[in-house]
C-alpha cells in the first residue's frame, strides 16, 4: 500500500494544483474558532485558509407559519476565527441567482449567524430564542451590501427606465438640500423618518438583532457588528464580525446557528433554511 | 387558530387571533351607482399620502371598471379561482374562508402579485361585458351590456388577513377606531401582508423597505373629519362613520341604518372571511350572479330596497347626506323634507333638502324661439 500511495502522491499534488483548491482543514462536528491576532474583515483574506471548514446542513423552517416547505439551500460552509474579544464567521453558500434587490415581489439573498445572548449551559430554543433566554443575531443582506458597494439610493438604481414627473418635496420653491426640503421628503418616507433601516444608505451591510422567540426579532440597542460579502461564481462568501457574547471567552464553548435566504425563491423572514444549534468551540491561549 | 364570530357570513370561523373587536369600528358606505370614475378620490389620496419615492405605483384608493378592471391585475379573480366554487346556504356561508382554505405552512390563502400586475391601473376602463351590441340595437332595460365603477380603499377589516399574516406582528388594529395600520418602525418588509390581503390594499415600498397601506386618514378621523377620498368625491358616493354589530345596530347611525336596518349596503366579497368594513350599495344594472358573487346573497334585498329609494324619504334623505359635509355624521334625523346630520356630541353639522328643486325645461322655448340643448 505505502509504496503505491507514495507513487501516487505527485499525481495527487498535480490534481490539487490544477483544481487550485488547496486542501482545507475541516471540522465536521463543530464550528471551531481559531485564535488569531487580527481578524480578517473580508472573505478573501488569507487568514481564512487555516480556519477549519464546518459544512452545516440546513433544514427548512417548517415549524412556525409562514413555513418553508421545500428545501432550497441544503448546506453552508462555516469557518470561524476569534481575536479573544470578537468572533468572525466566514460563510459561503451557493445561490445561482445572486438576488440583491428588494422591490415588490422580489427579495434579497441573505445570511445570519445566531448566538445565545449569554453563553450558559442552558441554551435558548434554537428557533429565535425564547422568553428569558434571548439570542443575538447578525444579519447580512445582499441588497445592503450592494448599497455599501456604491448602489445609489435612487429609484433609478432599482428601475432604470422609471420616469417620475414630480415629487412635492422637489418643488422649485424648496431649496435643494435645505433642511425644509429634507423634512418634507422625510414626511413621505415614514419608515425612514422613524429610523427603520430596512432600505437606504448605510455604513455596513449587516444588522444586529435580538430575539426571544419567533416574531420577536428587533434591532439591538447598539449596532456593533461589521461584515462584508462578495459574490462568488456560484453564490456568496460573507464575513460577519461581532463581539463575543456575554460569558463567552477563549477556551470556552457555546452554540451557533445559521440561516440562509434565497431571495430569488421568495425566501424572506420566517421562510428560510436554517440549522439547529451547532457546537461552537473557541480556541484558548495566546 | 381561534374560533371567531363573523356576522357577515352568518357563522363562526377560524382566525389566527382570538376575536377582539375595537371600541368602535371605522366603516364606510359607497354607493356604486353614483360613481363617475373621475378618480378625484384616487388623486386626493395620492397627493395626501403617496407622493414619496417608492410610492409611485401605490394607489391606496383606486377606482376600477368591473368586470374587466383590476388593480393590481386580476386581484379578485385570481383569488376566487384559487378558492374554487364555494356554497352559500341562504345567508350562511358554507364554503371556506381564506383562513380556512390556507395551504400548508401559510396563515391565509393568498397570492403575490408580480410587478407587471401593477403596471396598468386603468386596465379594462369602461370596457363593457354582456351581449355584443350589433347594428340596429336600441336602448333597452336591462341594458344589453354593462359595467360599473368599483371604488376601493382598504376595508379596515375586522379580521384583517394582512395583520394575521405578518409573522412579526407589525400590523395592528387600533382599539379606538378599528383602523388597521402597518407599524413603520417595526415592519421588516417581508411582504407577507401583500400576499395575504385579498383586496391587495397593502403595497411594498422599495425605497423604505417596508409595506405601506391606506390609513383611513386617521389624523382626520381623530378630529371627526371624513378621509380625503370621501371629502373630495365628486359623485358624493361616500359616507364615513362607524358600524356596530347587527344586534347593537343604532337606527339613527347612518352606517348602521344602511347596513343593518335597511340592508342596502353590503360588504365586498364577504365569503373571504375578513368582515370588511367598507359597504357597497350594489349597482342596479349588472347581472345578479356577478353581484351575488361579489357582495353575497344580500344583493337581491339590497337592490329591491334601493330601487324604491325615491319614494322612501328616510333612505333618500340619508343618501342625500353623503358627501354633504366634511364632518363625520354620527346621527341623522329627518324632519319633513329635510335631513339633518349630527356629530358625536349631538351638534347639528349639516342639513340637506331630500329633493332638490327641479326645473323642467320644455323641448322648445317659445319665448326665445330656441330648442335648449343639454351641453354638459
Ligand atoms: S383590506 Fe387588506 S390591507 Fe386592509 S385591513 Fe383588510 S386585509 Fe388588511
Ligand atoms: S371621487 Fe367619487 S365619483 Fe369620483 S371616482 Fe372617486 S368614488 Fe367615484
Amino acid at each position: 500500500m505505502a509504496p503505491t500511495l507514495r507513487s501516487l502522491a505527485p499525481l495527487l499534488a498535480l490534481a490539487l494544483a490544477c483544481s487550485q483548491a488547496p486542501q482545507r482543514p475541516v471540522s465536521p462536528a463543530e464550528v471551531r474558532a481559531l485564535r488569531v491576532a487580527a481578524l480578517p474583515e473580508g472573505p478573501d483574506d488569507p487568514a481564512w485558509r487555516a480556519a477549519p471548514v464546518h459544512a452545516a446542513a440546513l433544514l427548512p423552517q417548517d415549524v412556525v407559519e409562514p413555513r418553508l416547505l421545500a428545501p432550497s439551500t441544503v448546506s453552508l460552509e462555516a469557518q470561524s476565527l476569534t481575536d479573544g474579544k470578537r468572533v468572525a464567521f466566514r460563510l459561503a453558500w451557493s445561490s445561482p441567482g445572486h438576488a440583491d434587490t428588494v422591490i415588490p415581489a422580489r427579495f434579497s439573498d441573505a445570511v445570519a449567524v445566531q448566538l445565545p445572548a449569554r453563553a450558559a449551559p442552558e441554551a435558548p430554543n434554537p428557533m429565535m430564542g425564547e422568553a428569558g433566554l434571548p439570542v443575538e443575531i447578525t444579519y447580512w443582506r445582499a441588497a445592503w451590501q450592494a448599497m455599501v458597494d456604491g448602489r445609489p439610493d435612487t429609484l433609478a438604481a432599482l428601475y432604470p427606465n422609471a420616469r417620475v414627473d414630480h415629487y412635492p418635496f422637489e418643488a422649485a420653491s424648496l431649496a435643494a438640500g435645505s433642511p425644509e426640503q429634507a423634512a418634507m421628503a422625510r414626511r413621505f418616507a415614514p419608515a425612514r423618518a422613524l429610523g427603520n433601516p430596512m432600505a437606504g444608505p448605510r455604513p455596513r451591510p449587516v444588522q444586529d438583532l435580538r430575539a426571544t422567540g419567533p416574531g420577536t426579532l428587533s434591532p439591538s440597542e447598539q449596532q456593533v457588528s461589521s461584515g462584508a460579502g462578495k459574490a462568488t461564481p456560484g453564490g456568496w462568501a460573507v464575513v460577519l464580525v461581532r463581539p463575543l457574547p456575554a460569558g463567552l471567552e477563549p477556551g470556552k464553548r457555546s452554540q451557533v446557528a445559521f440561516a440562509v435566504w434565497q431571495g430569488g425563491q421568495g425566501e424572506v423572514g420566517a421562510r428560510k433554511m436554517r440549522t439547529g444549534w451547532i457546537p461552537l468551540a473557541l480556541e484558548g491561549g495566546k | 387558530m381561534s374560533l371567531v364570530r363573523n356576522w357577515q357570513i352568518g357563522r363562526s370561523m377560524s382566525y389566527w387571533y382570538p376575536e377582539s373587536r375595537p371600541r368602535r369600528q371605522f366603516a364606510a358606505v359607497f354607493d356604486v351607482n353614483k360613481c363617475i370614475a373621475c378618480q378625484t378620490c384616487t388623486l386626493a389620496c395620492k397627493t395626501t399620502w403617496t407622493s414619496g419615492k417608492g410610492q409611485e405605483y401605490m394607489l391606496w384608493n383606486n377606482v376600477e371598471s368591473k368586470p374587466y378592471g383590476y388593480y393590481p391585475l386580476g386581484w379578485d379573480v385570481k383569488l376566487l379561482e384559487k378558492l374554487g366554487p364555494q356554497p352559500w346556504e341562504g345567508k350562511q356561508y358554507k364554503g371556506r374562508t381564506i383562513f380556512e382554505a390556507a395551504e400548508a405552512g401559510e396563515r391565509a390563502l393568498g397570492w403575490r402579485p408580480a410587478e407587471i400586475d401593477y403596471a396598468h391601473p386603468n386596465v379594462g376602463e369602461d370596457d363593457c361585458a354582456g351581449q355584443q351590441i350589433v347594428d340596429g340595437a336600441w336602448y333597452q332595460v336591462p341594458h344589453l351590456s354593462w359595467f360599473f365603477y368599483l371604488a376601493r380603499i382598504c376595508n379596515h377589516c375586522t379580521y384583517p388577513a394582512c395583520l394575521a399574516s405578518c409573522p412579526r406582528g407589525s400590523i395592528y388594529k387600533r382599539p379606538e377606531d378599528g383602523i388597521v395600520l402597518v407599524d413603520q418602525g417595526r415592519c421588516r418588509g417581508y411582504q407577507e401582508c401583500v400576499k395575504a390581503c385579498p383586496y391587495k390594499k397593502v403595497f411594498f415600498n422599495p425605497m423604505t423597505g417596508t409595506s405601506e397601506k391606506c390609513l383611513a386618514c386617521f389624523p382626520k378621523i381623530e378630529q371627526n373629519l371624513a378621509p380625503q377620498c370621501f371629502l373630495n368625491c365628486i359623485g358624493k358616493i361616500r359616507c364615513a362613520g362607524f358600524v356596530h354589530l347587527p344586534e347593537k345596530a343604532d337606527p339613527e347611525n347612518p352606517i348602521d341604518y344602511l347596513v343593518h336596518v335597511r340592508k342596502v349596503a353590503l360588504p365586498l366579497f364577504p365569503q373571504l372571511g375578513l368582515e370588511p368594513n367598507v359597504y357597497y350599495v350594489p349597482p342596479l344594472h349588472a347581472p345578479l350572479p356577478f353581484l351575488e358573487q361579489m357582495f353575497g346573497p344580500g344583493v337581491h334585498e339590497a337592490l329591491a330596497t334601493y330601487r324604491k329609494a325615491a319614494t322612501d324619504p328616510d333612505l333618500a334623505g340619508l343618501l342625500a347626506l353623503f358627501g354633504s359635509t366634511e364632518q363625520i355624521v354620527h346621527r341623522f334625523k329627518r324632519r319633513g323634507e329635510t335631513m339633518y346630520g349630527y356629530d358625536d356630541r349631538g351638534h347639528e353639522v349639516v342639513k340637506v333638502p331630500i329633493r332638490e328643486p327641479v326645473q323642467v325645461l320644455t323641448s322648445f322655448d317659445p319665448r326665445r324661439g330656441v330648442a335648449p340643448a343639454n351641453v354638459t
